[in-house]
């Protein structure tokens, strides 16, 4: 791939970024998404139709196996959807050539997965940093940024730890950081607060919070009832079997 | 911050993960680069030593005149009249350009327990001690003889030019030589243990009577024309050998050539196999591999950078593997003198038991056989790079 179509694509993100002050920042139209799962279909996503602005935080609840980590990955850009269009920061991840929506995703969403999915083998500073390799590795300034995130999130201390001998509720703050560390507008977390005791859970909450205020718009995922419960969510939007209820 | 990015700074920063993951499997990827490096490495020495050899056979045939006459006494060549040349090789018989008789023989010195080759550089020998030493020997004889040696000699006779050597002669009476020069011994095999001496020294050396000569050269104006001027000598005298050096090269392509070449079809299955396990390991994918990738997916590598990093994975572990079974092979050809292999394959290392073959091999040469290693082997890699790259994203979530 040319240079050319990456600062195309730039330019073309510069303009949308304009665009976004106004629009919502994450827009879902009547999304389905089927999976083919050997003979066995599933429609994990029904014709959902969802906007979140930015500086919003959005808490989708329902129960397991009702599509939320489905929906989440469509909103990201991360599963193409069988039908329907999903826009990111002004523009439709649906229609777009691969490279270039892993370049907008890149730019535009931070994700935290249900798994977290941190690099075991790795410290936790290099996990933080490994969203930048495709934009050329981090310099000093990426580095100085990830470590105050670290420092902030109060894993200062753990920055060159191996993640597998983290606490769980230090790789859950460790991945929050690494969905962070190129600045995103959108920030998508999948049951952030699932494999961590009360205490972990509301120092998460508040990081969120923290960054909702930022002006991310944030979505995060979830069947526990506390979270929706809680007063800094904006919204709460149950899914059950595929569909906003 | 500059999203586009391509280029070198973009490979840099995958180079640098390739290296991060080289670590973190480090077992895995340690006993590739063994295996590598053992197939290379002997691959690598039976490629040195035929080329070697190769070299040393160019050397010496290049020495060598188009005929050799000698005369033959019960089956064995023996002196030969110096005078009996013109009635021979007839300066104006028809393709001959020049002939001239040899003064040459081995002379054992016990002290250093070699055979030394010892040259009477006499008139038609000048351009052949240019040849060895640059510049014929002096012209002025000093008090005692000159001689050029060979700088394996040299050392193992432990002189430098200006130096003063005295061998016992055939006779085992004591001679004294000034050394006047120490060549490069660019043949290890057939100069080493040259000494390069005026011809009537030779003779004093060699205990060869006055108007005796080693055997007789001749140079053709024609190489071609080689089996009708040999049918001419041993017309002249019946009993005569006439050695034709083109009957040598071929000698020495049969035997080189056949023997590399069997050798390299040996290979042939090694080689393969080392690269069904190159297949495995790279197909292969781990679980954890695959977890990694879908991560890196998902977190925003595209997916030539995700096919670009496992690139550099096997071919930092190629380079490595190929480039230490070279370094290998070097070391124990040009270095050790290839114990074992060389007298397995050539036979020639019992006559020549500390032998130090002359380095034929360069960097580019080296670079080439590191790089016929490392592209198939990169190669090989695309496929299953390609198929872990193209993993959709989302499968990092589950
Ligand atoms: N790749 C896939 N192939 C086949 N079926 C899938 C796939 N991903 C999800 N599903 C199915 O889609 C449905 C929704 O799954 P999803 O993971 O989105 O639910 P969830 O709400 O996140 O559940 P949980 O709370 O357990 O994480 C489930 O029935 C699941 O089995
Ligand atoms: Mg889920």
């Amino acid at each position: 791939m040319s240079e050319a179509a990456d600062e195309a694509a730039g330019a073309e993100e510069a303009a949308a970024g304009e665009m976004a002050a106004e629009e919502p920042v994450v827009v879902a139209e009547e999304v389905v998404k089927r999976y083919f799962d050997g003979g066995r279909r599933v429609l994990a996503i029904d014709g959902v139709s969802l906007e979140v602005a930015a500086g919003e935080l959005v808490v989708l609840m329902g129960p397991s196996g009702s599509g939320k980590t489905t929906l989440l990955g469509l909103l990201g850009g991360l599963i193409t959807p069988t039908k329907g269009d999903v826009k990111v920061a002004g523009r439709s991840v649906v229609h777009m050539r691969d490279h270039h929506r892993t370049a907008w995703r890149r730019r535009h969403v931070g994700v935290v997965f249900q798994e977290l999915m941190l690099v075991p083998g790795m410290s936790l500073l290099e996990n933080v940093l490994l969203p930048l390799a495709p934009l050329g590795g981090a310099g000093k300034d990426e580095v100085a940024r990830a470590e105050a995130l670290l420092a902030r999130f109060g894993l200062g201390d753990e920055r060159d730890a191996r993640v597998r001998r983290l606490s769980g509720g230090e790789r859950q703050r460790g991945a929050l950081a690494r969905a962070l560390v190129l600045e995103p507008n959108v920030l998508l977390l999948d049951e952030p607060t699932a494999h961590v005791d009360a205490e972990n859970a509301e120092a998460m909450l508040e990081l969120i919070a923290e960054e909702t205020a930022r002006g991310r718009a944030v979505i995060a995922s979830t069947h526990d009832p506390r979270l929706a419960e809680d007063a800094r969510v904006s919204r709460v939007v149950r899914v059950e079997a595929g569909k906003l209820a | 911050m500059s999203e586009p990015v391509g280029g070198w700074r973009r490979q840099r920063a995958l180079l640098d993960y390739a290296l991060g993951s080289l670590r973190r499997r480090g077992r895995r990827n340690g006993a590739m680069v063994v295996a590598l490096m053992v197939v290379v490495g002997v691959y690598a020495s039976v490629l040195f030593l035929s080329e070697s050899l190769r070299h040393e056979w160019e050397q010496t045939l290049e020495a060598t005149p188009d005929l050799v006459v000698q005369r033959m006494v019960a089956g064995r060549p023996t002196t030969i009249e110096a005078g009996a040349l013109e009635a021979v090789v007839p300066t104006d018989a028809p393709g001959v350009r020049r002939a001239w008789a040899r003064t040459w023989g081995y002379l054992f010195v016990e002290a250093i327990g070699a055979n030394l080759t010892v040259i009477g550089a006499g008139p038609g020998e000048r351009a052949f001690a240019r040849s060895l030493v640059g510049e014929p020997l002096p012209a002025e004889e000093g008090e005692v003889p000159f001689c050029l040696v060979g700088d394996a000699l040299a050392e193992r006779l432990a002189v430098r030019p200006g130096d003063r050597l005295a061998i016992p002669d055939a006779r085992q009476e004591t001679r004294v030589l000034e050394v006047a020069g120490v060549f490069d011994a660019a043949s290890a095999l057939h100069v080493a243990d040259v000494m390069v001496v005026r011809e009537a020294t030779a003779r004093e050396l060699l205990a060869l009577p006055a108007g005796q000569a080693t055997d007789l050269a001749v140079e053709l104006a024609r190489p071609e024309e080689a089996p009708v001027v040999a049918a001419g000598i041993r017309e002249r005298m019946p009993d005569a050998r006439v050695i034709d050096r083109r009957a040598l090269v071929r000698t020495y392509e049969l035997t080189f050539d056949g023997r590399s070449g069997l050798l390299g079809a040996l290979l042939v299955p090694c080689l393969a196999a080392l690269f069904l396990l190159a297949w495995d390991r790279l197909t292969g994918l781990g679980d954890a591999e695959r977890r990694e990738i879908g991560v890196l997916k998902a977190i925003g590598w595209e997916t030539r950078d995700v096919i670009a990093a496992r690139l550099w994975e096997s071919a930092l572990v190629a380079i490595a593997g190929a480039w230490l079974g070279v370094l290998l092979a070097y070391g124990y050809v040009f270095g050790l003198g290839a114990p074992g292999l060389a007298g397995a394959l050539f036979g020639w290392s019992a006559l020549h038991p500390e032998l130090a073959l002359t380095p034929v091999i360069d960097a580019t040469q080296a670079w080439t056989l590191v790089g016929l290693v490392v592209l198939p082997f990169v190669g090989v890699a695309v496929v299953p790079a390609w198929r872990a790259a193209t993993l959709d994203p989302d499968e990092a979530m589950r």
